[in-house]
């Protein structure tokens, strides 16, 4: 089964996040030219390319944090859109717990600043906490935490408000890479779960090509799209399968002499 | 009671007691007159004696540092937000209060004696004054320290001014506020004090005026020790109350 025959696929035309002409300026620097792009509905998209090269600026856009040049046709759902979303959730390399908060609490934080109620909020937190495997942590502080659970009470506090597109920006980037890679196989299997709309940047190829459907490779700066490479590997990935395919070790190739590491 | 003894530790038994043997030796040993410093068992004894007479300025003199420092705090927490969030009052009254702090305190005494008299309102302000300052900046201080990370994480939850208020930056500023009110404690003791000094009824202040007026040294000392011991349980007061805010550095 390849993701084309995915059911989703159908929607996928219409387009969860649909960018058109996007360019950003910061003062006489231009980090963003013209990056055109239209990612589908529960498909999972990375981004691999050169640091600083404005891979978290089109996702801080996309999150409404920051305002791209005029110009720009951005579409999310359908609908154009300025300014942040409900239905969007980030999740960056950063973790944002407040310390003074237990885990349990952090998660709630984002539904109670939406003003959802108390019992649902709840509902959603006994539902998640399993999937997290943070159960047992619900009344540490974040301090009290190893660095790879506080990366999934992030997601947690994100995932709460139940977005319909996620952004994650390197959200595992700052772990150690044991760690990193049993995320990832986390990840996948919870994102196999909610299928959501996800756009993952990340500095890592194999799990860029491990998570996504697609892969946009982006240049130096001022960034552009150089290439929209879609990675045909079946679904449910399997961590051990999916390294064993062929195909696997052809789109490392791929990948790596796109971004120009030989 | 052993529990109490084990925490009384030899080091400090020892330090404590030098200081107190060489107080109560001064005259013997280093030939200060005792008008100059009275031995320590002549201080305690008119502590016992004026028991009552200090108890009652010792509450004057609370009841002007307390309402002046929680005016104080009040006030500091209120205008240092103030600069915080209005550019204008940046560019306005954080300049002028910087002005106004270079002023010497002690040299505002007497203004706050005529303008306000010799009874608590003049003490009352002194205190205020000598505490206000540190507060302020400990807030503005405590309310830059929001890592960016949490503001825009709160920008991207949509969070309200008001959420961002309480549910990020106050408790993200408090550590620096409790510093600042730890800072300000001893201040405000120290205000209430020299506005006695300048004029006043009652206090623990006009108790020192009073005694050395009439060569009491003893009686000054008592009031001395009074004094500081006022101060400390105040500050510890502020400090176990700072204790609820653990999550500083972690």
């Amino acid at each position: 089964m390849t993701s084309q025959a995915d059911p989703a696929d159908a929607q996928a035309s219409a387009g969860a996040i649909s960018i058109r002409g996007l360019s950003k300026t910061f003062g006489a620097l231009k980090v963003l030219d013209d990056i055109n792009c239209t990612i589908g509905e529960a498909e999972f998209v990375s981004t691999l390319g050169p640091s600083g090269c404005g891979k978290s600026t089109i996702l801080r856009i996309i999150a409404g944090l920051v305002e791209p040049d005029a110009g720009a046709e951005l579409r999310l759902l359908g609908e154009p859109f300025g300014g942040q979303s409900d239905q969007v959730g980030v999740v960056f390399q950063t973790h944002n717990m407040l310390p003074w908060l237990t885990v349990e609490k952090n998660i709630r934080l984002n539904c109670e600043v939406r003003g959802v109620a108390r019992a649902e909020i709840t509902r959603r937190v006994e539902e998640i906490l399993p999937v997290l495997k943070l159960e047992g942590f619900r009344e540490k502080y974040p301090h009290q935490i190893s660095g790879g659970m506080k990366q999934r009470a992030a997601l947690g506090q994100t995932l709460i408000a139940q977005p319909k597109v996620l952004l994650l920006d390197e959200p595992f980037g700052a772990l150690d890479a044991l760690t990193r890679d049993q995320l990832n196989v986390e990840l996948l299997r919870l994102w196999q779960k909610i299928r959501k709309t996800v756009v993952l940047i990340t500095h890592s190829i194999s799990e860029a090509i491990f998570l996504s459907d697609r892969v946009l490779v982006m240049s130096d700066r001022p960034s552009r799209v150089v290439s929209d490479v879609r990675i045909d590997l079946p679904r449910p990935r399997d961590p051990k399968a999916t390294r064993e395919d062929p195909r696997f070790g052809q789109y490392v190739t791929q990948l790596s002499a796109l971004m120009g590491v030989h | 009671m052993s529990e109490l003894f084990s925490r009384l530790r030899l080091p400090e038994i020892l330090f404590f007691g030098l200081i107190a043997l060489c107080w109560e030796m001064a005259s013997e040993w280093f030939g200060i007159r005792p008008y100059l410093l009275p031995s320590l068992s002549s201080v305690l004894a008119a502590l016992w004696n004026n028991a009552g007479e200090l108890y009652r300025h010792s509450i004057v003199t609370l009841n002007e540092v307390v309402v002046g420092y929680l005016w104080a705090v009040a006030g500091g927490l209120a205008l240092g937000l103030a600069i915080h969030t209005v550019p204008l009052a940046r560019r306005t009254v954080y300049p002028l209060i910087v002005l106004f702090q270079g002023l010497p305190k002690v040299a505002l005494a007497p203004l706050m004696v005529i303008w306000f008299g010799y009874g608590l309102t003049s003490k009352v302000l002194m205190a205020f004054l000598f505490a206000f300052f540190p507060v302020v900046i400990g807030m503005l201080g405590g309310l830059e320290s929001v890592p960016s990370h949490l503001r825009e994480h709160f920008d991207a939850i949509g969070a309200s001014r008001w959420t961002r208020f309480w549910r990020l930056q106050m408790p993200a500023a408090l550590p620096s506020i409790v510093d600042a009110c730890k800072t300000a404690m001893p201040l405000a003791v120290i205000g209430a004090i020299v506005g006695e000094f300048v004029g006043a009824e009652g206090g623990l202040g006009y108790v020192i005026l009073s005694a050395n007026a009439s060569a009491r040294s003893d009686l000054l000392f008592a009031a001395l020790v009074v004094i500081s011991i006022l101060s400390t349980l105040l500050y510890l007061v502020v400090e176990l109350l700072g204790r609820k805010v653990w999550w500083r550095g972690v």
